[in-house]
């Protein structure tokens, strides 16, 4: 007797304990092996099973991870100081081998979508089990910031097993254990107990997929799960001011923004007086600028939840420079400007958009439309799908597109690299330089700060740089994305700018 | 018999052939796959990398001659999202949907026939008006508005029944099920009811129709005539002869329901297949469509020839030839 019912105590004990934490996603991971793709739900979920080498605190600052510390020799050569007595989940100890192994895995396996970050790293010199010397090809200001997304694995266990098995199998050092996928319907994640750093409160959490926004919104409003991620713009009014959730929201990284073709000399997709590309001019640039009405946008369309946007990158990414203010919305200056140019009757000019990858973008482009009808621009909007419209304005087949970039390292390089830089196909420069824009001044500032090892130096061209390409304006910053969460109440976190969910991170107070 | 099913085999293949080819040729015009499977970060050399290792680097005639060389050795192709073969996540996928399937034209057959049959043997009743207007609103009302509105009173309003998932499922033969357990019925309930809505409205205008047709013919009045009782003229000489349209609605809207669930799946974030089907249409994931159409192909092929099976038992005159 007296053993059964201690026994039932042992069981009711545990049941109460176990702390479970329900989480609507928006979007279901489509990987546990952490290389094999790039993208924010995917990267979300394996942020909780594995740690990197370093990790981004909630302002985005570098914090040790599994290394303790690093010093940089030179330019060409970091060495890292290894935590000691961590383990993976299956019990087999974290030692340098295991980072010599994840570097190799992350920069050659075939389908690695990792391998652009970590191609400085040329070698990697296990010195002793707890301390690994990168040598690299360049100096490189990013490096460490992106290690944050090598995802140590375990090279005693994962080594020879099959990509496939590694995808639904993922096993790391992180706070939290994977446990169940059942796929589209629900991912189950168990507390590591043992793990190094601050025990996560959450005993258990399950990871469900409601990719329909009312379904979404309908599972918290019903209790069916207890935290959501993209809050609906429709719904999140209603909830935030519901006192049965508390409701968060932070600036994103992602930035919304036009882009002009100031390369050709004729127009490609509108009607000019002479059949000349207009953008050439950078009034007209500047005319635009003035003339969309960001916060016009904001209000009506985007529910007021965004931040206008005075640069390429919010204030949480290295080489944010707070001097520089988003001029207010003035069609007046904006019709003097294009006078000025030789339009006073305007012209007619198509603008591509997508209509299926970004928030409202398609209203969006319309908003834009309306105003410049303003200034007497006749916009046209060619709203189609991202599958279609990404390869179209990447070959500059466009000569005005909407489009969004977030520097994911929470580093300004990677718009500079991708955007502003003259596309070179061989350095792997200005991928998505759609404007075709190339200023021989802004690339020798842009390669030199992708070199720099001293950060205030570096952050000061950066600075340089941002000024430069907006005096330009090839491209015009609108606004910021709005990262919303929503939670039974009780239930506290810290939202990030990078919309990683950190499970470790989420508490329950009453 | 065993003629008719080698004909339908031979016809199922020339069917197979024309579905994959316009799913090659659609995707191939709706867009790259390549742009949205590499991340923004890569430069244009790991792009080309990654389009070579998917093979999509080739002219697409080449490419459609590799699938069907593969398909010949039943290997319809790699998902390029998922990590897994196409045929695998499918069927992976498929028990759900079937269960949903199967609940919703359970629902609309036993509702949908014996409302159809009260609204014709009394059609100035205003229970039979209700039950007309209702059925006018099932066919009405777009799936993902009932969907909603289902949620909005049942779950979050009243919080009687779950809105999203699964539920607990019991595993047979490896396969989960929710119908088994209490849960998993209680998360069954709304998805099944938003599908059934269209398909049992349309069951019931259909045997109302028929049955108003068929209640007038001569040899129903004759049995009136004769004595036989009205039971048994409604249910066994009328409802015979009107069954062979509605087994034909029900097979079609079963294979419909079975293949295009993708509303519903969506809204309920029922982990079925249709769900898989649109993400993978949104990601031009093509591997996982073609095999996806191919599958619903081979399904209304079998569907078609048990709803000619069907007809052979309800009415003897017809032979499959």
């Amino acid at each position: 007797m007296k053993k059964l019912s201690v026994l039932l105590a042992l069981f009711f004990a545990g049941t109460v304990a176990a702390k479970t934490l329900v989480v609507g996603l928006s979007s279901e991971p489509r990987s546990g092996d952490p290389f094999a793709f790039n993208e924010t739900p995917t990267n979300s979920f394996n942020y909780n099973i594995y740690d990197a080498l370093v990790m981004l605190d909630a302002h985005l600052k570098v914090k040790p991870g599994l290394a303790t510390s690093w010093e940089v020799k030179d330019p060409r050569t970091i060495v890292f100081h290894l935590r000691k007595g961590v383990k993976f989940h299956d019990g087999t100890p974290f030692d340098a081998y295991d980072v010599k192994y994840t570097v190799d895995r992350a920069k050659n396996w075939e389908k690695s979508q990792f391998k652009v970050y970590f191609k400085p790293i040329k070698e990697v010199i296990i010195k002793d089990k707890y301390t690994v010397i990168f040598k690299l090809s360049r100096p490189a200001p990013v490096l460490i910031r992106d290690l944050r997304r090598l995802r140590i694995m375990s090279k005693e266990s994962t080594e020879g097993k099959s990509p496939d098995y590694i995808a639904f199998h993922p096993m790391g050092t992180g706070p939290y254990k994977f446990k169940e996928w059942v796929k589209g319907d629900h991912i189950t994640l168990v507390a590591n107990k043992d793990y190094w750093g601050p025990k996560p409160y959450f005993d258990k959490v399950i990871l469900r997929p409601l990719t329909n926004d009312a379904a979404r919104t309908a599972a918290l409003l019903s209790g069916a799960v207890d935290v959501i991620e993209d809050v609906p713009l429709t719904d999140a009014e209603k909830i935030a001011k519901n006192p049965k959730f508390s409701f968060f929201k932070t600036d994103g990284l992602r930035l919304i923004f036009v882009g002009v073709d100031v390369a050709r000399d004729k127009i490609f997709k509108g009607k000019t007086p002479h059949g000349e590309n207009p953008f050439k001019d950078v009034r007209v640039r500047k005319a635009f600028y003035y003339g969309i009405d960001v916060n016009g946008i904001i209000k009506y369309i985007n529910r007021g939840y965004n931040s206008p946007a005075s640069q390429y990158f919010p204030s949480t990414v290295f080489g944010y420079d707070p001097t520089i203010k988003r001029a207010p919305y003035d069609p007046e200056k904006a019709k003097e400007l294009l006078k000025e140019a030789g339009y006073p009757n305007g012209f007619e000019v198509t603008l591509d958009a997508p209509n299926d990858r970004y928030i409202n973008d398609e209203k969006v482009a319309a908003a834009i439309a309306a105003d410049l009808a303003k200034i007497g621009i006749k916009v046209k909007v060619n709203a189609i799908p991202k599958a279609v419209f990404f390869p179209m304005v990447n070959s500059n087949k466009t000569s005005f597109f909407l489009l969004g970039w977030s520097c994911s390292s929470a580093d300004g390089a990677a718009f500079f690299d991708n955007i502003l830089h003259t596309r070179d196909k061989e350095k792997g420069y200005g991928r998505f330089n759609d404007a075709g824009y190339s200023n021989p001044t802004v690339d020798r500032l842009i390669e030199e700060q992708d070199t720099l090892m001293d950060q205030a130096k570096r952050e000061k061209i950066m600075h340089k740089i941002t000024r430069l390409t907006l005096k330009d304006m090839p491209y015009i910053p609108l606004y910021y994305y709005v990262n919303l969460f929503a939670a039974k109440k009780g239930i506290v976190f810290t939202p990030r700018a990078d919309h990683v969910m950190y499970y470790r991170d989420f508490k329950e107070v009453k | 018999m065993l003629e008719i099913i080698l004909r339908r085999l031979w016809q199922s293949i020339i069917v197979l052939l024309a579905v994959s080819l316009l799913v090659f040729v659609m995707v191939y015009v709706s867009g790259d796959p390549v742009e949205l499977l590499a991340p923004p970060d890569a430069t244009e050399v790991e792009v080309a990398q990654l389009r070579k290792a998917l093979g999509l680097d080739k002219p697409l005639h080449v490419q459609y001659l590799q699938f069907l060389k593969h398909a010949l050795h039943g290997n319809l192709g790699y998902s390029y999202v998922n990590n897994a073969p196409a045929v695998e996540l499918i069927f992976e996928r498929m028990p759900a949907t079937f269960e949903l399937a199967m609940m919703a034209t359970i629902i609309a057959v036993i509702f949908g026939i014996p409302f159809g049959i009260i609204a014709a043997v009394n059609p100035k009743k205003i229970y039979s008006k209700a039950i007309m207007i209702g059925s006018l609103f099932g066919i009405s009302f777009p799936t993902f508005w009932v969907g909603v509105m289902l949620i909005l009173i049942f779950a979050v309003t009243l919080g009687w029944l779950p809105s999203s998932g699964r539920g607990e499922t019991v595993k047979v033969f490896g396969i989960p099920w929710s119908f088994l357990t209490w849960d998993g019925i209680k998360h069954l309930i709304l998805p099944s009811v938003t599908l059934a809505g269209y398909h049992l409205a349309l069951i019931v205008r259909l045997v109302r129709a028929g049955m108003m047709e068929v209640l007038l013919q001569d040899y129903i009045k004759f049995a009136k005539i004769k004595g036989v009782s009205k039971k048994k003229i409604i249910f066994v000489h009328a409802l015979k002869n009107i069954m062979i349209p509605v087994i034909t609605i029900i097979g079609l809207n079963f294979g419909g329901i079975l293949a295009f669930a993708v509303v519903t799946e969506t809204i309920f974030a029922w982990p079925g297949m249709g769900k898989l089907v649109i993400d993978s249409i949104h990601l031009l994931d093509r591997p996982v469509v073609v095999a996806y159409l191919m599958i619903v192909a081979v399904i209304f092929v079998i569907i078609n020839l048990l709803v000619d099976i069907a007809y052979t038992f309800l009415d003897p005159r017809i032979r499959l030839k």
